[in-house]
């Protein structure tokens, strides 16, 4: 009952909103290239959907590879962050001065280096999505309890043994927690980096549509964009939940 | 430099176990973290087995307040963890991975935590967390048990379960003790020796040698001898108002 309220209730908000949409349109006399209603976008994204299935392709692709490379980098960074406080104070202050750094201004230089296209926007994905999957792993490792340390440690455990029986899994959720937050910002990278230098993407083809006042179809890619952001956060949450079940309380 | 204890020197004969007293910060876990060897000294030794201890020992069972388990592992797993250790370090000590189970289940029967093994920890009341602590700490019957006061998160009768608890596990196999608590009748239901620490720096005052009989009873404590002891060790430690220290 509980469960079903959670899943109708949004959706019936959300049905709702989309409702009040299309009937204010008409109500208010608002031109459909300022606001189109709902149901002219939709016709506009059954007309082009072969199009946005390639650009929605080329995001997702874009998106993951840089998603991919942040997860591989962060895990690394977050382990050597988290168990050795050298390197933490070297390098912490450092990564939270970049993590402020507003990545959408990295873009120019980038396409500078590596010309438009795809680099541009994995390399922002990755940019974006591997400073969460890094510090969730080091406070993971970092915030071990000091009496379970003392505990193996007087049976002769190594720091690896440490590292790798107790650091590593216990690091897990807050591991798995990081992925669902970093893809979305690897999403939120490629995307800008699409919009301002590419020639394929989601990102791209609302650029396109808004230089041609191509209102519906600018609105098109922001629904794609939005449910293709909710499946990929929803998919890492699932696998959290998997992965990590002890977690949580019952 | 600020010294955090000084002026400790005492024997702990094999199989005996000894309590510290004092008040907070008097550094009971310090002395308790140098005879395991977390901690150097600056001055002195400490000498365990005739050896001095330099870096951690490696054949000790610690259990604290906090019981620490493994939240993704099973009771069992979590007390098998020191067995893997030893294992991998080619410890001697760490019997043959058949006869694990058994030992894990053996111990777990003596803390009356039988049919427990498969739970998950967070399923646990906090007594029976502590148990699972205690029977960590003894899996691989470690020669020295420190406990830094490992029941004071209990309520008083859950506590004094463990006490006898512990007085079981005690006559059952041998092990040299060293408890820190707060807890006064504690220290006189588990040791036979009391150092009674004063603060600033953390020193030992006073020596209380406790004389009861094994098995000892919570009738002991409440014997005309037991609350003598304790009250003079309340007062040691706080003296009366009125009285000078």
């Amino acid at each position: 009952m509980k469960r079903a309220r959670k899943v109708v209730l949004p959706l019936a908000v959300f049905a709702a909103l989309v409702l009040l949409w299309e009937v204010a349109v008409p109500l208010f006399r608002i031109q459909p290239i300022v606001l189109p209603p709902p149901s002219g976008i939709a016709q506009t994204m059954a007309s082009t959907a072969g199009p946005i299935a390639f650009h929605a392709r080329y995001t997702l692709v874009t998106t993951m590879i840089g998603f991919g490379a942040a997860v591989g980098l962060g895990l690394l960074l977050g382990f050597a962050i988290g168990a050795s406080a050298a390197v933490h104070d070297a390098l912490y202050p450092l990564l939270v001065g970049f993590n402020s750094i507003p990545k959408a201004a990295v873009v120019p230089l980038l396409v500078m280096w590596f010309g438009i296209g795809t680099v541009p926007a994995v390399l922002t994905a990755f940019l974006l999505a591997f400073f969460p999957v890094a510090v969730n792993v080091a406070v993971g490792l970092a915030t071990l309890e000091s009496e379970l340390r003392d505990v193996l440690r007087v049976l002769g455990a190594s720091r690896w043994q440490i590292f790798r029986k107790v650091g590593v899994p216990r690091t897990m959720p807050l591991f798995f927690a990081s992925l669902k937050v970093a893809v979305s910002s690897a999403f939120v990278g490629s995307v800008i980096s699409e919009t301002v230098a590419s020639n394929a993407g989601i990102g791209y083809l609302m650029a396109v549509a808004a230089s041609d006042f191509n209102t519906a179809l600018a609105f098109g890619g922001l629904f794609v964009l939005a449910a293709m952001g909710v499946v990929l956060y929803g998919i890492f949450a699932v696998i959290e939940r998997r992965m990590t079940g002890w977690a949580y309380a019952e | 430099m600020i010294r955090a204890v000084e002026g400790v020197s005492l024997d702990v004969p094999r199989g005996a176990t000894v309590a510290f007293v004092g008040p907070s910060g008097c550094g009971k876990s310090t002395l308790l973290k140098l005879i395991a060897g977390l901690l150097t000294t600056s001055h002195g030794s400490v000498l365990v087995d005739g050896q001095a201890v330099t870096r951690p020992l490696k054949n000790v069972g610690m259990a604290f307040q906090n019981p620490v388990l493994l939240p993704w592992r099973t009771v069992l797993d979590n007390l098998l963890l020191p067995l893997e250790i030893l294992r991998e370090n080619g410890d001697p000590r760490a019997p043959e991975r058949a006869a694990w189970r058994e030992r894990a289940l053996r111990l777990l029967h003596t803390v009356g935590l039988e049919g427990s093994e498969h739970r998950q920890p967070r399923e646990l009341s906090g007594g029976m967390r502590q148990r699972v602590s205690l029977c960590r700490a003894l899996i691989h019957e470690p020669a020295l048990l420190l406990l830094d006061e490992p029941f004071a998160a209990l309520d008083a009768f859950t506590r004094e379960e463990m006490w006898e608890l512990h007085q079981a596990l005690r006559l059952e196999r041998e092990f040299t003790g060293v408890l820190v608590t707060h807890d006064l009748r504690e220290a006189v239901f588990l040791a036979d020796t009391i150092y009674v620490m004063r603060t600033h720096p953390g020193r030992l005052a006073y020596v209380h040698p406790v004389t009861f009989a094994a098995p000892r009873s919570m009738a002991d404590l409440y014997s005309h001898d037991g609350t003598e002891l304790i009250r003079q060790m309340r007062d040691e430690i706080r003296p009366p108002r009125g009285a000078v220290a």
